[in-house]
């Protein structure tokens, strides 16, 4: 069994599933009746409309309806709480009046018979607009708007005094540009409403929100709403929260009184499905003769939209990071046409260690001291900025050992220095660094009279794993092995789990598991010794547990045995449990990742060669996937470096390259050779499992490794992403 | 995309006859065709399926010329013996375009007849004046980075000719044969595809209802060696930023014959004639390459976000000539 | 027709019993409560019953074609302008083979035309009708997962798992092909074609190298 247990690397417990195809995303549910909807889009970015022409679409083949603001049913706003369950990004409704706010906002609904009917009758709709002029990008943003208050600053010290008096200084300003997640599935809704109740299907990273979001949108008490997510093709945070997508499918359906599927086009996955948002970053960083850091101030803007606040908090990872006794981090943002942003992995800290670790780069050289010796030095001890020590850091170590691996000591400092044929080598890296949550949880286990163990919770499977290593918790605790193990995940009707997202769903629901499944062994054992039971009058804590086996005395039964002979289908458990205690501790992931690039001058190609990561994430829950997880951070890493870049018209604030042609992401031939090292530090100061969480620290830290190795390789100090070829050609 | 019928004839007059009986479109591989018309940007009302013609042979012609069939698909050609052993440069332009999904599908006749990549075109409601003709041009003034030219442009188009199996064909030197209601007829390649000048709707020299039947590749000199390179953002499936065909002899140390065309950079497959004149007769050198990479890009326009282009295809060219020529070219390139 | 590989050299992996299948299956797939199947068997009876011939006409503006996917005839009522795409996941039931950009950017929608892969979105189902059509569905045989259906489980070639249906009928049609390179450069620039925004190319790379040596007799 120690194959299947927490920690080692067991297949995949729905691998088959994804393996033939017969795995179920939205889309792939088959509803008798099931109508298809296609959205028509705005065209502009900002004004109203002022006239609909439906008659020639409405005459197509196939068209059952059409929806726009001036027939679509009157809906609620949602409070948008994460803490009440009902949190969504953009709290406007769809088609809830004729303004336009962005992009690519939902305009009208067609609902066909067909798919191809809805499209090509939403294709025939011509729409009508008075057109203001929009703010099309940050710059146009602050000019208009100027900014807004944000959130998560922080200060000790003072930063700017300290700078002033540095011995050595930089000062810097990066930008990141909109990247937008681009998960395989696209958006996906189908809705309908058996005997009153709504039912929706849903591409989804958090099933409980969207429930609680959609019983508010449409005044329906919660248990008349279910939201299901079996398989869901990934989202990176674009489907943690419900989009108007979404509400527009499940009242198209009350409507017309069919099932109705909605799929958002490729191309709108750009507009109305969240994204991560421009930033502005400034960079000002002291040290004194030692090279000790004296001042860190990290103070950024990004963009939000004109219809909802969100902040991307670039410097949270800036205020604990490093040892310094003067820190300034500030977020403001500033209002631009465009749909509202939404967290994309490792939100804020993504972009934000773009910036700190390129500017901890530039100060360590200004100073002298090589890169890796300058963060060893100065890595934190304990979290500074709320004055706790971490529940477990081994950064020096992950530095140290990848270091090592990667080769760092033999680099050349001297730029341009390393050559193989035709290419210049550079090495470069940085830290990378993810906040550890752990959030309530509720969850639901059964040993049952057939032999099987079942779990089921209201957290989903995003395609980290989590079906796997919930399966490993029952295997862990019972002994039972995989092939007798059943786990239902993402639907509303199990109990309260947690969204997929903040790296927290291990960390929160095998807490839950596991307590459920201790609670189900003693209903159990409670059954068993009353009288009557296979162990009558035997005490319950003298009775013992192992490998599925009740034993007593040398008497010894399986659970499937016990519940048989006592006519019990089952023995369950339930349970509840509470987030973590932040009063003691700071919990941190904490890495590092080396980078080796190579410029080739004559072609003007710049590729990522090698990377070499040391993870500190606690406990490793499952080998395999949590490797998966890293190395694929990794690739989105290195696309966000040198690829992804959200390209809006100035003058039109419309997306441009708005599909898997021109908005690059990596393809296999992008692929670097990839060593990740994971250390495997059970943190118990977190969870009882001792595991952070996995899904986002691979992506922090990227894209700095790789522009300072670009550096190293050219002279060339990259400031705004993304590094591409043009940045460093001479004369371009 | 709009309703179309459909039809699947088995002779190339009546695949004709029955295109000019309405608003139709032939269907070889269908990647550009059913790309745009679910956009709505292509709206055939009918749809003439050409792959019943039998027109997938790809031969050796008495006079050394090879006749490529319009419906040879790309893997298909890329693969030919004749091609491999023959026109390098044009098995290594097909296998770095697209992938390999649709390189199964696109066909010879197809990809000459790709449509352009600008996303303005595409969105089916900007100024465009390939698509609207008169209603301007949004690319200029607009983002104008990946699919757009530094070559060959007009004040009404900048959009970038996308292909690379083209490219390599204007290096080679062909002739696209076509057949029509009045009967067969030969178009050079060079003269095949137009410059957007006023009229960027008009793309090529086909008149209504003419279909391609094949291409036929010019006999390459004696002891010619050829080769395609490509540049781009990422290593693979991605359009050309700059892209460079080149076909040439070295003999008794000078080089003869030299064929130089570019991809990526222009609005139309691109000969580079004045580097050909600059290179022909003359020795190998790094020197000459960069004279003729510069003469190449003689008069080019940049716009707001593809300037860098012009040294980029000037990159590509002296690489390729390099490689061709066994030249070493270690320098960067100024 | 792919060529199916020879399912006796693989013990190991398929000695399973049908009922530990079951057991996964049902397990993982959850959503016990609605009224659609949702995990193997009953889908693949969907796709394997050679429906009778419909006595009822097509209705209008649609034809009745007959398309063999998986060595099945399945006889739909289509119209021209729909591709294979929809007309596999829509009217053939057939939904292992996904839906990620219907531009043919992607390689999600990867299906096997006479052997080859081509994008199902930029193909119209109409213009199929000679041929032989193969889709995840098809792979499996007697129960027993494709060597490099295998391989993409034992080596975690996915996350998400919503590319991989493309990726590996781009992986089988390479590894049938004999003029593919079978370096892992060739391999990476035969399947770039398929994007896995998770990023799993790593694993999808070890996964086609291993499927190669099972199928060739190998390991």
């Amino acid at each position: 069994m120690s194959d299947q247990t927490l920690g080692a690397g067991p297949k995949r417990i729905d691998g088959r599933l994804k393996v033939t195809g017969q795995a179920t995303y939205t889309a792939d549910h088959q509803l008798d009746n099931k109508a298809h909807a296609y959205g028509v889009f705005s065209t502009i970015s900002r004004g109203r409309i002022t006239g609909l022409a439906l008659e020639v679409a409405r005459n197509m083949p196939g068209v059952i309806e059409i929806f726009h603001h001036g027939n679509f049913p009157a809906l609620h706003h949602t409070p948008s709480s994460m803490a009440g369950g009902n949190k969504v990004e953009e709290t406007r409704l769809p088609f809830e009046d004729e303004r336009i706010y962005y992009d690519g906002q939902f305009v009208a609904l067609v609902v066909a018979e067909r798919f191809d009917q809805a499209r090509a009758a939403a294709q025939a709709v011509t729409v009508r607009y008075e057109e203001e002029t929009p703010r099309a990008n940050l710059e146009q943003g602050l000019t208009a708007h100027g900014t807004r208050e944000g959130k998560g600053n922080h200060s000790r010290g003072n930063a700017k005094q300290a700078f002033e008096s540095g011995t050595h200084r930089m000062e810097a300003t990066y930008t990141t540009p909109v990247e937008t997640h681009n998960p395989m599935e696209m958006h996906a809704t189908l809705a309908h409403w058996p005997n009153g109740r709504l039912q929706v299907f849903e591409s989804s990273q958090g099933v409980v929100q969207q429930k609680g979001a959609m019983a508010k949108i449409f005044n329906l008490a919660p248990h008349k709403v279910e939201v299901i997510s079996t398989f869901i093709g990934s989202g990176f945070g674009s489907k943690l929260w419900m989009w108007p997508h979404a509400v527009a499918a499940a009242a198209a359906s009350r409507e017309i009184g069919r099932p109705v599927e909605l799929v958002v086009p490729r191309s709108q996955m750009f507009t109305t499905t969240g994204h991560r948002p421009e930033t502005k970053q400034t960079l000002k960083l002291a040290t004194d003769e030692q090279g000790r850091l004296v001042a860190l101030s990290h103070h950024s803007i990004s963009n939000t939209s004109c219809t909802d606040q969100y902040v991307e908090t670039c410097g949270s990872v800036t205020k604990s990071l490093y040892s310094c006794d003067n820190v300034s981090v500030d977020h403001r943002t500033t209002q631009v046409n465009r749909g509202t942003p939404t967290s994309m992995r490792a939100p804020g800290a993504a972009p934000g260690l773009f910036a700190l670790e390129s500017a901890v780069d530039e100060m360590a050289l200004a100073a002298g001291i090589d890169p890796l010796t300058f963060r060893l030095d100065q890595f934190a001890d304990r979290d500074e900025s709320q004055d706790l020590p971490f529940s477990s850091n081994h950064i020096r170590e992950t530095a140290e050992r990848a270091a090592e691996r990667f080769g760092w000591h033999q680099r050349n400092p001297k730029i341009k220095s390393m050559r193989e044929g035709r290419e210049i080598i550079g090495y470069g890296m940085a830290a990378c660094n993810w906040e550890a949550l752990k959030r309530p949880c509720d969850a639901h286990v059964a040993l049952r009279a057939d032999g099987t163990v079942y779990a089921s919770c209201a957290t989903q499977d995003i395609g980290t794993g989590t079906y796997t290593i919930v399966a490993q918790t029952l295997v862990e605790l019972t002994g039972v092995p995989f092939e007798r193990i059943e786990v239902e995940l993402g639907d509303t009707s199990y109990p309260k789990g947690p969204i997929s997202g903040g790296s927290w769903t291990t960390a929160t629901t095998l807490p839950a598991i596991a307590e459920a499944t201790r609670h189900a062994i003693m209903e159990l054992k409670t059954r068993a010794v009353r009288s009557g039971g296979p162990f009558d009058g035997v005490d319950v804590a003298s009775l013992n547990f192992e490998n599925g086996v009740l034993s007593h005395n040398g008497k010894q039964m399986s659970f499937a045995e016990v519940l048989s002979s006592m006519k019990l289908a089952n023995a369950e458990g339930d349970a509840h449990t509470e987030g973590a205690d932040t009063s003691k501790y700071s919990y941190r992931s904490f890495g590092t990742h080396f980078v080796e690039v190579r410029w080739d001058p004559l072609l003007a190609n710049l590729r990522v060669a090698r990377v070499v990561s040391a993870i500190d994430v606690g406990r490793v829950m499952n080998e395999k996937t949590a490797r998966n997880q890293v190395e694929g951070a990794i690739v989105m890493g290195l696309g966000m470096a040198m690829f992804e870049h959200t390209e809006y018209d100035p003058r039109t604030a419309r997306v441009v390259n708005n599909n898997y042609a021109e908005y690059l992401v990596p393809v296999h031939a992008d692929q670097p050779e990839i060593d990740v090292i994971l250390l495997d530090y059970p943190d118990t100061a977190f969870n009882e499992f001792g595991a952070r969480g996995i899904g986002e620290i691979g992506i922090t830290g990227l894209a700095a490794a790789v522009a300072n190795a670009v550096y190293h390789a050219t002279g060339i100090r990259v400031r705004d992403l993304p590094i591409t070829k043009e940045r460093l050609m001479a004369g371009a | 995309m709009r309703a179309f019928d459909y039809t699947r004839p088995g002779a190339v007059d009546a695949a004709i006859a029955t295109h000019a009986r309405a608003n139709s479109a032939y269907l070889a591989g269908g990647t550009t065709l059913l790309d745009l018309a679910k956009i709505n940007i292509m709206q055939p009302d009918q749809v003439v399926d050409i792959n019943g013609l039998g027109l997938d042979r790809i031969e050796r012609l008495k006079d050394g010329r090879v006749q490529v069939g319009a419906l040879v698909t790309n893997t298909a050609l890329a693969r030919h013996e004749l091609i491999e052993t023959h026109y390098p440069v044009l098995s290594q332009a097909l296998l770095s375009g697209a992938s390999t999904q649709l390189r199964n599908k696109a066909t010879t006749a197809g990809n000459v007849m790709q449509r352009v990549r600008c996303p303005y075109f595409r969105d089916g409601t900007s100024p465009c004046n390939k698509r609207d003709p008169g209603s301007g041009c949004a690319a200029i003034g607009g983002v104008n980075r990946e699919t757009f030219a530094v070559l060959g442009t007009s004040d009404q188009c900048i959009a970038a000719h996308p292909s690379d199996m083209c490219v390599a064909m204007a290096a080679i030197g062909a002739t696209v044969s076509v057949m029509g209601p009045n009967g067969p007829r030969d178009i050079p390649f060079d003269a095949f595809h137009l410059l957007p000048g006023t009229s960027p709707a008009r793309e090529h020299a086909l008149e209504p209802d003419e279909l391609i039947t094949h291409v036929t590749l010019d006999a390459p000199p004696g002891g010619a060696r050829s080769g395609y390179l490509k540049l781009r953002d990422r290593a693979s499936y991605q359009f050309a930023l700059a892209s460079c065909a080149a076909q040439l002899s070295v003999e008794g140390g000078v080089i003869r014959a030299p064929r130089i065309a570019l991809g990526g950079v222009a609005t139309k497959p691109w000969r580079a004639t004045d580097a050909e004149r600059m290179l022909d007769g003359k020795v190998p050198s790094r020197a000459l390459f960069e004279q003729a990479a510069s003469a190449a890009f003689n008069g080019a326009t940049a716009y707001e976000h593809n300037a860098f282009k012009i040294p980029l295809g000037r990159h590509a060219i002296i690489a390729e000539l390099g490689a061709l020529t066994g030249l070493e070219t270690m320098q960067e390139v100024s | 027709m792919t060529e199916h590989f020879d399912p006796g050299t693989q013990q190991d992996e398929t000695a399973s019993t049908s009922r530990r299948h079951f057991l996964k299956t049902v397990g993982a797939s959850g959503v016990a409560a609605a009224s659609v199947p949702l995990w193997g068997p009953a889908a693949q009876a969907r796709a394997a019953d050679d429906p009778p011939p419909r006595s009822d006409a097509p209705r209008q503006g649609l034809s009745r074609i007959r398309l063999n996917i998986n060595g099945h005839l399945h006889t739909v009522d289509i119209a021209p302008q729909m591709v294979l795409l929809d007309v596999l996941r829509n009217e053939s039931g057939l939904t292992g083979t996904k839906k990620g950009c219907d531009h043919g950017q992607c390689g999600a929608c990867t299906v096997l035309v006479n052997g080859q892969a081509i994008n199902s979105c930029l193909s119209l189902a109409i213009s199929h009708q000679t041929d032989e059509i193969t889709t995840i569905e098809g792979l499996e045989h007697n129960g027993e997962l494709h060597p490099v259906q295998a391989a993409f489980w034992e080596h975690d070639a996915f996350q998400c798992g919503y590319c991989t249906s493309g990726q590996i009928m781009s992986a089988v049609a390479l590894l049938n092909d004999k003029q593919m390179g079978e370096s892992d450069a060739a391999v990476r620039e035969a399947m770039s074609g398929n994007i896995c925004r998770c990023g799993a190319y790593r694993n999808i790379l070890a996964a086609v190298q291993d499927a190669r040596q099972v199928m060739k007799g190998g390991a």
